[in-house]
């Protein structure tokens, strides 16, 4: 036993270290239960108190989110119940969470791992609740809450969620994804500004589209209750209302589902045939601004955002060149071309440059005054028109016609006649992301520390090129004033407010955004000019269609970016028009702009997507679609 | 060595059984009990949780398991462990790493190690175990002990296995190993000259410690400084579990009735935060009854410590003492909001088969120390 006398203990130091041991044990063990009588005895009451109050706690009632409907009353976007899986981590024991996990994946029809790594990715309290699953099936969310004994720590709960519905009444996000927008959660940032409006930190926001721009009236107001929970956090009853939550205001769009259909299908096909990856056409009644068809191609699933997008879906629309969450139509600014030209007319004529009357002569070349000899640009025509007046130059698209037009006029004047057109300006249309464009005149040169605006460049502002930047939008609403005789209109989305039925029950004012401040015989010039674009043949065969009015438009092609190994550069294809009952006349309810990005065809992709739309709108026993790579088409601009 | 065999056969004489400390095992009966009782009454209204019964009848099957391993321990030599010193410090290191590496996810933390659809806390056995392995170096060091060396030495030791734990990250364990160190080398008769300078060290090592934490642990440890500045979010817990026990009053609500009141919003009740449930169904008095048997148990530990036979037998004794002093102050401190919030189970009391098992085998441990101390050595 030799070895235990290296272990014998020192006794007298252990004792004093024993008493002092004891001691502090014993008064750590008082200190505990002194606390505890302060807790229990002393204050006990207040407590108690506190737990009887503390059961019934005060929760927000969601208002139900305001309908909408297009303009014949058909709904566009409804709320539906979505069932969605939550699981709290403090309330699923671990030796139990690939069973609950592999028994909820089962049920939901989802992969187990799917929910381990939607678990595993939230980092915040365990007494918080996570959400897994998202629009789960009625059916799964009921057989959940039969078992919900064996899924400890699982919690379903109903909310309702988007579903935007197309012109036949079915599911369909793609139709109006860009006039409806999406829904999302309401971000960290957003939540800041909103919290005392009654956000809610899990609350869902309308992030775009008439669901962004109108998300004050869809979304009502919250009401609150006072409620008795169980030990859970189960609602156990309702024991006050304190408010009643009051819905959402339900809008109507100005939007025609049908017509946006059939632009859509118009706009497809032509971009299909000619390879186009992005394009747009928006229809207006010229009379009152409002918007009847919005196509902005590609477009993206609105109900995609309604259940959650996943952030492998949103990359793949982030990531896409073609830029699917952008409305092109107001978010994306492109060089009008020949479109611009009822700019430089109209200026031209009200700055005392030239009369209607008055020719002009026209070039293959036109110099540039003050510049090199030599130095001049070309008419698309490069054998030159001979002498022109305004109608028959702006119906033959004369470049040189107009650039001596613009520059004649000046760049200050252009630009000021530009804005009395809606040029560089939003529209106002209620609809987030609007772009102003550009338009070049001595102020822009400045800020781009310049002096001014070179010749050149004024005389290519003169047909919308190079120093001119545009919305689609705003190439229609200038025709559209035209057309109307003189009011530029503020382009309407909501036509205005309805029962839940769809039944109008408050309809939202047309606005002049201003009277052009132009002699009406300038503005009818135009007309005349437009008409005549139709019926000289310079739009192909659109003239023969058997249409209930004179149409009128404008053909445009703008060049763009660099130039093609075969020294020309890639254009965009632009269209717009309207149609008055007659030639000049300013009573036209229909206008259409179609818009093609890049359309590296020789014919005018967009005059035959507008044909096709007149065609299917009209139910046109015709079809005179052409091919636009035929390159007898060539000589269109 | 001869030696060894003699004792191993010794162990199983007779007349060791007489000095067999019965009042130690009364108390740690009576707070299983306890233990049984709460749990019951904890689940008793949670549907989930199977009205409170399987995870009684667990209990009692753990408990049972946990007695025959502490007859079985008493009665062997627990000199044993001071020859395994070295081999039980490498299994403790290879039980938390395995820990880390295969560990299941539990609140975010890598805890527990899944076997055959059984959990193991290693955390839990690693605690009594790394007594043993302190122990052994400590009476090792008896004519050393009052040396830097020696304070640093064991401070290296307890270091790895509380880095480790800490990384799960299982903050409490972490503070029990801290407990178990000091507390020993205090008894061990070490320097309180360098004791209290590395104290005042690891002290100033503490926002370093709290700044490795994830922001949620770093709230809910700092909840008990103001615990109603955040009610609904990070000290939702700690302020039901204040509601929940001041409610108690004097005698409590009585047994599963007040799961019916203010205690069902406390998550893991049954766990961590069980004294809830003896302060609001058993009142101040079921409390003060609790705390006095942990009172107890720790009297007839410090017991069994100064009547051990060696240095060896002592230490063991005053470091299962710390160890339950500590958990007892930090987990009922938590509940009555003088202590920061972490995970820090309750002796015998909170449900849980490795704490349970693990304080079993260490009160085994005790009786063999008890058992032997009267041998004609000292």
């Amino acid at each position: 036993m030799a070895d235990l006398n290296d272990g014998r203990i020192d006794l007298h130091r252990a004792r004093s270290r024993f008493i002092a041991f004891s001691i502090t044990a014993a008064v750590l063990l008082l200190a505990l239960a002194g606390r505890l009588f302060q807790l229990q005895v002393v204050n006990g009451e207040v407590y108690a108190g506190r737990v009887a109050a503390v059961r019934t706690v005060e929760v927000p009632v969601p208002a139900p989110r305001g309908l909408i409907f297009d303009r014949a009353g058909r709904p566009v976007a409804v709320s539906v119940p979505s069932w969605t899986v939550q699981v709290r981590p403090a309330d699923l024991p671990d030796p139990a969470r690939r069973r609950v996990l592999s028994r909820l994946a089962e049920l939901v029809g989802v992969e187990p791992s799917l929910l381990e790594s939607r678990l595993d990715a939230f980092s915040g309290s365990p007494f918080d609740l996570v959400p897994v699953a998202r629009g789960v099936e009625r059916q799964a969310a009921l057989l959940i809450g039969e078992e919900a004994g064996d899924l400890p720590g699982i919690v379903v709960e109903v909310e309702p969620i988007r579903q935007y519905l197309d012109e036949t009444g079915a599911p369909g996000g793609q139709l109006l994804s860009h006039v409806l927008g999406y829904m999302g959660p309401v971000s960290r940032e957003e939540l800041e500004g909103l919290q005392a409006d009654g956000y809610l930190r899990d609350d869902v926001i309308g992030k775009s589209g008439v669901e962004a721009s109108f998300e004050d009236e869809l979304r009502g107001t919250y009401g609150s209750q006072l409620v008795e929970r169980d030990a859970a956090g189960r609602l156990l009853e309702v024991v006050e209302t304190i408010r009643e939550p009051e819905a959402g205001t339900n809008l109507m769009l100005t939007i025609d589902a049908d017509m946006q259909r059939l632009a859509t299908q118009a706009l497809t096909w032509g971009m299909d045939v000619a390879d186009v990856s992005q394009g747009v056409t928006v229809v207006m009644n010229p009379q009152t601004g409002e918007i009847l068809a919005m196509v902005s191609l590609p477009a993206y699933d609105s109900n995609q955002f309604a259940a959650g997008i996943t952030a492998d879906e949103f990359g793949v629309y982030l990531t896409d060149p073609n830029k699917p969450l952008r409305n092109h139509a107001i978010s994306d600014i492109y060089p009008p071309g020949s479109t611009y030209k009822l700019v430089t007319g109209i200026a031209a004529m009200e700055e005392g440059v030239t009369t209607a009357g008055r020719q002009w002569p026209t070039y293959g070349c036109y110099q540039i005054p003050g510049a090199a000899e030599g130095e001049c640009l070309y008419d698309w025509n490069r054998a030159g028109f001979g002498p022109l007046a305004m109608v028959d130059a702006f119906a033959k698209s004369s470049d040189t016609f107009f650039y001596q037009m613009a520059v004649a006029t000046g760049i200050d004047p252009l630009a000021a006649w530009a804005r009395h057109l809606g040029f560089g300006e939003t529209s106002g249309i209620r609809l987030p992301s609007e772009e102003p464009g550009i338009i070049a005149s001595t102020e822009w040169a400045r800020q781009q520390g310049r002096s001014g605006v070179f010749t050149g460049e004024v005389a290519q502002a003169g047909i919308g090129q190079n120093v001119i930047a545009v919305t689609p939008l705003q190439v229609l609403n200038a025709y559209a004033a035209v057309a109307n005789g003189g009011d530029l209109m503020r382009p309407m989305i909501v036509r205005g407010e309805t029962d839940t039925t769809g039944e109008l029950i408050r309809e939202y004012e047309p606005e002049v955004i201003h009277a052009i401040p132009a002699d009406p015989g300038t503005l009818e010039t135009m007309r005349i000019g437009a008409r005549e674009v139709i019926t000289s043949g310079h739009a192909y065969n659109i003239s023969e269609l058997d249409l209930p009015g004179a149409l009128s438009g404008k053909t445009g092609t703008a060049e763009f970016g660099e130039l093609n190994p075969g020294g020309t550069l890639p254009f965009h294809s632009w269209f717009v028009a309207y149609l008055p009952s007659a030639a000049g006349a300013t009573d036209a309810e229909l206008a259409i702009v179609t818009f093609n990005y890049s359309a590296v065809v020789p014919g005018n992709v967009s005059a035959e997507v507008v044909k096709y739309f007149l065609q299917l709108y009209y139910d046109l026993d015709q079809d005179l679609r052409l091919d636009p790579n035929d390159f007898s088409l060539v000589t269109a601009n | 060595m001869g030696v060894a065999t003699a004792t191993f056969v010794e162990s199983f004489k007779a007349r060791d059984w007489r000095h067999f400390d019965l009042q130690l095992l009364l108390y740690v009966l009576l707070l299983i009990g306890f233990g049984v009782a709460m749990g019951y009454s904890a689940g008793y209204n949670d549907a989930s949780a199977g009205g409170g019964m399987t995870q009684t009848v667990k209990t009692m099957m753990w408990a049972a398991i946990g007695l025959i391993l502490f007859f079985v321990v008493a009665s062997v030599d627990y000199h044993w462990l001071r020859t395994l010193a070295a081999p039980i410090y490498l299994v403790v290191l290879g039980l938390l790493v395995l820990t880390m590496l295969i560990g299941t996810n539990l609140f975010g933390a890598q805890m527990s190690v899944t076997v055959a659809g059984i959990d193991f806390q290693f955390s839990e056995v690693s605690k009594v175990l790394m007594i043993t392995v302190l122990a052994a170096y400590l009476a090792g060091r008896r004519d050393r002990v009052g040396r830097l060396s020696t304070i640093l030495v064991a401070g290296a030791l307890m270091a790895v296995p509380t880095l480790l734990v800490f990384r799960q990250p299982d903050l409490g364990t972490a503070l029990v190993f801290v407990g178990i160190l000091a507390g020993m080398l205090f008894m061990s008769g070490a320097s309180l000259g360098w004791m209290g300078l590395l104290a005042a060290g690891v002290i100033g090592a503490l926002p370093v410690a709290v700044s490795m934490l994830q922001d949620y642990q770093r709230q809910r440890l700092f909840c008990f400084l103001d615990p109603f500045a955040d009610p609904q979010g990070a000290c939702f817990q700690l302020v039901q579990a204040l509601d929940a026990v001041g409610s108690g009053g004097w005698l409590g609500r009585g047994l599963t009735v007040g799961g019916e009141g203010q205690r069902g919003y406390i998550p893991v009740q049954s766990t961590d935060f069980i004294f809830t449930v003896v302060a609001e169904d058993l009142g101040f008095a079921g409390g003060v009854v609790l705390l006095a048997l942990f009172g107890l148990l720790l009297w007839r530990i410090l017991l069994v410590g100064w009547q051990a036979r060696d240095a060896f037998g002592m230490m063991i004794a005053v470091g299962l003492a710390s160890m339950l002093l500590i958990q007892v102050m930090v987990n009922v401190g938590m509940v009555i909001g003088i202590m920061p919030v972490t995970g820090i189970p309750l002796p015998f009391v909170t449900y849980g088969g490795s704490s349970l098992i693990s304080l079993l085998f260490g009160m085994g441990i005790l009786q063999s120390i008890r058992m032997r101390a009267h041998k004609p050595t000292l």
